[in-house]
């Protein structure tokens, strides 16, 4: 008897399989879930690792652990513990010159930077972060997630707490998303806190500082075909209190020469309003899965932004999978970013020389592989990326000296991803 | 309410009007075609803790923030 080679499934047996992907189907989004019988209560694990580096700059090693417990009412509670081990060394504000620069730093040391080079502060740190998130579904439709946080660094400490609601319509074809967060913070700098606009030796009586920080967020996504989900959402923050930062300096300029001579604490507004709006969508192909995302980002101290972000999931053999990365960013300029200020000009009432408040850009390209190891049932993950930052190292305010040096050289950032989650 | 503050309303409003109106077209992907939906990789963080670092990485080395939560947790990093 010739036996024939298999052919493509049957109607009904591809159906039969929908139907049991559908009972595996915990932590797809919520447009996409059909209904389902209770689970049974489960635990899983997620830990990963992150090695992140800059040439000649910050090094940080960040291990974080989450465990979810969920239940078969179909609650889950979650919790997660992070550290991070940072050192190195981040630019001042400060301004490459054409000669040898020396500064007082307010803890008494005398630093002297190198004709050309970017002027940097040298620091370590130690950050520990646990959130804690609870899952809630009820009313067939409805899903609400409550969350809180606290983290604890030398000079910062962060708490706070946030929700959202979600709900399904149109046969869960469609989910609305509403949220908020609001955030406590403290900034104690290390050795108080400088007066803005004064010489960085000039302190205010003031050792802990309060920042505010509230979000609101909508969002809709959309089970648009078999093989199409896309979504939209929009935040809002708002932020208020001590928003400089008590490290960064800003440069004093000689007009004639373009030397730099002194420095000054930086000042920014002490509230920010910030908005964005951002479309995603995954799309699945017979195998492959493309995931893409475009961010639009505005807010009152003139920064505007777009980012563009491309995954590309692609299957491998024995369940492993790659998955390439690309992400593009462009931002404007903060309205009181400037490259030092010429002496003799009138101190402007906020400054600042923070390159993340500048005229920057930066491409991101990396993958991960995703993969399994006997005897262990997760699954690993391991993400390598390389990021390239730069901005307009010659800007047309430049005077003298300035004009034969990058003001805003490019920098280099790796970062090195291992991940493993697991469920019981 | 002020004016910037109602335009931006108003601009998610026809947003999600859009989409939604758009969606309707859709209609027919009933549960039993949800086959592709229901796998792990269909969500928009299909790697979480790889999107938790990603945040913390360019919060601390760009200007600008948002994206789809609300539960970034504080860091004086920027």
């Amino acid at each position: 008897m010739q036996l024939t080679a298999a052919g493509r499934p049957s109607a009904l047996r591809s159906r039969l399989g929908a139907a049991a992907c559908l009972l595996l189907a915990a932590g797809l989004p919520a447009a996409a879930r059909a209904d389902t019988p209770a689970p049974a209560p489960t635990w899983q694990f997620d830990t990963s690792g992150l090695l992140y580096g800059e040439a000649k700059r910050t090094a940080v090693l960040e291990p974080t652990a989450r465990i979810t417990r969920s239940f078969q009412n179909g609650q889950s509670l979650s919790g997660a513990f992070t550290v991070d081990a940072i050192t190195g060394a981040s630019p001042s504000g400060a301004l490459p010159s054409g000669r040898v620069q020396t500064t007082t730093t307010p803890s008494g040391n005398v630093k002297t930077v190198q004709a050309d080079q970017v002027p940097t502060s040298r620091f370590n740190d130690l950050r520990g972060a646990t959130d804690l998130s609870w899952k809630v579904p009820f009313l067939r439709y409805f899903t609400a997630t409550l969350g809180g946080h606290l983290s604890r660094e030398k000079d910062y400490q962060s708490t706070g707490a946030n929700g959202q609601l979600s709900v399904d319509v149109y046969h869960r074809l469609f989910t609305f998303t509403v949220g908020g967060g609001r955030n406590s913070d403290l900034v104690f700098p290390i050795h108080g806190t400088p007066v803005g606009m004064l010489d960085t030796l000039v302190m205010q009586d003031v050792a802990r500082n309060g920042k505010h920080v509230t979000t609101r967020m909508v969002g809709l996504s959309h089970v648009m075909t078999r093989r199409w989900l896309a979504g939209v959402y929009a935040s809002q923050t708002n932020e208020d209190g001590y928003l400089t930062e008590p490290y960064k300096v800003i440069s004093l300029i000689d007009p004639a020469t373009g030397y730099t001579n002194g420095q000054l604490t930086e000042l920014r507004p002490n509230t920010r309003l910030r908005r964005d709006v951002m479309a995603s969508s995954v799309y699945h192909f017979d195998r492959d899965v493309l995931y893409l995302s475009y961010r639009y980002y505005w807010d009152d101290w003139g920064v505007k932004s777009h980012t563009l972000d491309a995954r590309w999931r692609k299957p491998l053999a024995d369940g492993s999978w790659v998955q390439p990365h690309l992400r593009i960013y462009t931002q404007t300029a903060a309205d009181f970013f400037r490259f030092g200020i010429l002496q003799g000009d009138p101190l402007p009432p906020y400054a600042t020389s923070d390159e993340r408040l500048g005229p920057l850009h930066d491409v991101t390209i990396g993958a991960t592989y995703g993969f399994h190891v006997e005897p262990w049932r997760g699954e690993w993950t391991i993400r390598g990326e390389f990021l390239e930052q730069w901005g307009d190292g010659h800007p047309a305010s430049a005077v003298g000296a300035q004009r034969n040096i990058n003001l805003f050289p490019p920098v280099g950032v790796g970062s090195l991803v291992v991940g493993y989650t697991v469920g019981y | 309410m002020n004016r910037k503050l109602r335009t931006f309303l108003l601009v998610l409003a026809a947003a999600v009007w859009a989409a939604a109106t758009a969606g309707c077209a859709a209609m027919s992907v009933k549960p039993w075609d949800r086959d592709l939906m229901a796998q792990k990789s269909m969500t928009f963080r299909p790697v979480p803790h790889e999107i938790a670092v990603d945040e913390h990485i360019y919060f601390s080395k760009e200007g600008s923030l948002g994206g789809m939560t609300t539960d970034g947790g504080g860091c004086g990093c920027n």
